[in-house]
This record gives C-alpha cells, structure tokens and sequence, in this order.
C-alpha cells in the first residue's frame, strides 16, 4: 500500500501509470552494477521515481577524474568512501522512503547468484564487456531483464534484453575487443543515455510504453542522430 | 550497384561524414563491403579494424536491420556500420 506521502510524492507519474503501476515500482529490487557515469543518472532516477529497493555495486572509490561525469560523487567522497556507499549516502537523503543495498566489490562467477539474489531487473552501467558478459549469462540463466547501456564520447547505445523474448547480449556483440584505457566521455552524455536506461526499467516494471526489445538505439549527441537498428 | 553507407559514432568522426554513396560491384557481401570501405579509408583500416581482420569490432545494419559478414547487399541498399562502445 502507498502512503498519504508517497502518493504526494509520486503524484505526476501516477497520472501516467496510475497507482497500481507506482505499487509495482514500490515493490522492485533493481540492481544498478556500476555506479559510475551511467550509474549515477540512472540510480539517482530510480530513486526518485520511487523503485522500492536499489541494489547498487562497484569495487571503486571515486577519484578527481571521475566528477565530470559521475554526479552522485562529490569532493567530499574522493578516494575515501567507495562509490555503492557514496551513492547511498545522497540516495537516501532523498528519498526516505526506499531502500538502498550496497556491494562494495566486483561481481565475479563465485559471488553473483548471492550478489544479485532476489532482483528483478539488472541495469548494465559497466564500463568494460568482460563484466558485462557475466551480467548476461546471469541474466539469461535466471530469466531476468538486463537492460544495457554504454557511452564513450558524445555517443551512446542502449538495448534491452529479455531471455526467451530477445537475444541475449553475447548474441548481440559476440566479440568485442576491449579497447582498454581511458576514453573520451562528457558527463552529459552519461546523464542521456543513463535516464534512457532508467526509463526502460519504468517502463518494464509499468508496462508503460514499448522498451528497446530486439531494437539498439544509437545516440550521437553530437550531431543530434537518435537511430534505432533492429536487431532480429 | 549503388548503395548508402552510414557512419556512426568514432566512424563518422574518422571519416569525415556521416554517410556517402558508393557504386560497388553486383552482389557483394557485409564483409566485401567492408574491405571496399578499408581501402576508401585507411584511416578506418589503421584505427579501427584490426589488421588480422577477424571484423570483430564492427557493427553492421542493412536497412534499419542489424546483420552479419555474410549478408548480401542488393541495390539501394543503406547500409550503417557502427563500434560497439565499452564506457560507462
């Protein structure tokens, strides 16, 4: 049941999905793996579109570097609080009313299925394939959506998947060379391409829309192109 | 035959251009197309295709279609290639 609060809190979005979609917003776990420049837009979102339980995960502490782009970290958190905690720190100064777990680590084939017990949509902000393949394997074994996104530059792309209704992300990229070192990214890119993730979690959870199932949208912020390849 | 190649992402910057239309050969596949697009512009051969030439970093679409190497392409055909990006 939502209370007085939340139904004031949430009362522009429940005119789209109205109260039954806000319950099942309430009643999610979301895993955020990565709560770097993807992760910061998309976990502050959920948050505030009232997902009833984040879990978010990163082995990092946020370094000088990273705050063009990852938003959740601040001065404060440099090289002291690891960014699941970081995040969780401001998360839950805004938003009272919902429940934020954290693992400060990396997801490995060991740990995962105690990691990501329990939740019902994972969303891929990772920055490298090797981690993400693990998310996908995972996802595909357990029947629960990953929702992919990765940017580098001013460009982005993000797909979802849903086991038994789309191809699995392995299908979709089946070798991708890392390129390995630092890339090119502004912060407004990851804010773009973060919010589009976050949307599709709502719209999973809703039954709001149409999500990218089967469908890659590429985005190139610099030239303004939004193209979306259909994948079947 | 004629067909459309688009490019996105660090494509489009390296080449120069976001798309331009190419008279290729009757019939020719992805993969043939790709070695037309190599000689056109070494830039993408140097930077971004790897030299063993498995093709593993390119993504292609063939009219809003995502595809693989051994597609035939058929006149006006509009073809995008794309790089799988990593960041996040």
């Amino acid at each position: 049941m939502l209370s007085e609060r939340e139904l004031e809190r949430y009362d522009r979005q429940i005119m789209i999905f109205g109260k039954e979609g806000q319950e099942k917003l309430k009643k999610a776990k979301v895993a955020v793996v990565g709560v770097g420049g993807l992760g910061s837009p998309v976990a502050y979102y959920l948050a505030a579109a009232g997902i009833g339980t984040l879990l978010l995960i990163d082995e990092q502490k946020p370094e000088l570097s990273n705050l063009n782009r990852q938003i959740l970290h601040w001065e404060e958190d440099l090289g002291r609080n690891p960014k699941p905690l970081s995040a969780k720190w401001k998360l839950e100064r805004f938003n009272s009313d919902i429940k934020i777990e954290t693992f400060v680590g990396k997801l490995t084939r060991e740990n995962i299925e105690e990691v990501l017990e329990g939740v019902d949509i994972i969303v891929d902000c990772l920055d490298n394939f090797e981690t993400r393949f693990l998310l996908d394997e995972y996802s595909q074994r357990k029947g629960i959506p990953l929702v992919h996104g990765a940017i580098e530059g001013t460009f982005g792309q993000v797909t979802t998947i849903v086991p038994g209704k789309t191809k699995s992300l392995r299908e979709i990229f089946p070798s991708v060379r890392e390129k390995g070192g630092k890339l090119p990214i502004i912060g407004a890119t990851a804010g773009v391409v973060g919010s589009i993730q976050a949307m599709e979690v709502i719209k999973l959870l809703t039954g709001l829309g149409e999500p990218l199932l089967n469908r890659l949208l590429l985005i190139d912020l610099a030239y303004n192109t939004f193209d979306v390849v259909e994948l079947r | 035959m004629r067909i459309t190649v688009r490019y996105f992402a660090r494509y489009r910057s390296l080449v120069g251009k976001s798309e331009e239309e190419l008279d290729v050969p009757e019939g020719i596949t992805v993969g043939e197309l790709i070695e037309i697009l190599k000689e056109r512009h070494p830039v993408l051969k140097n930077e971004v295709f790897a030299e063993d030439d498995d093709l593993a970093d390119v993504n292609v679409s063939r009219n809003g279609r995502y595809v693989r190497f051994d597609e035939v392409l058929h006149d006006g055909d509009i073809v995008a290639i794309f790089p799988p990006v990593s960041g996040g």
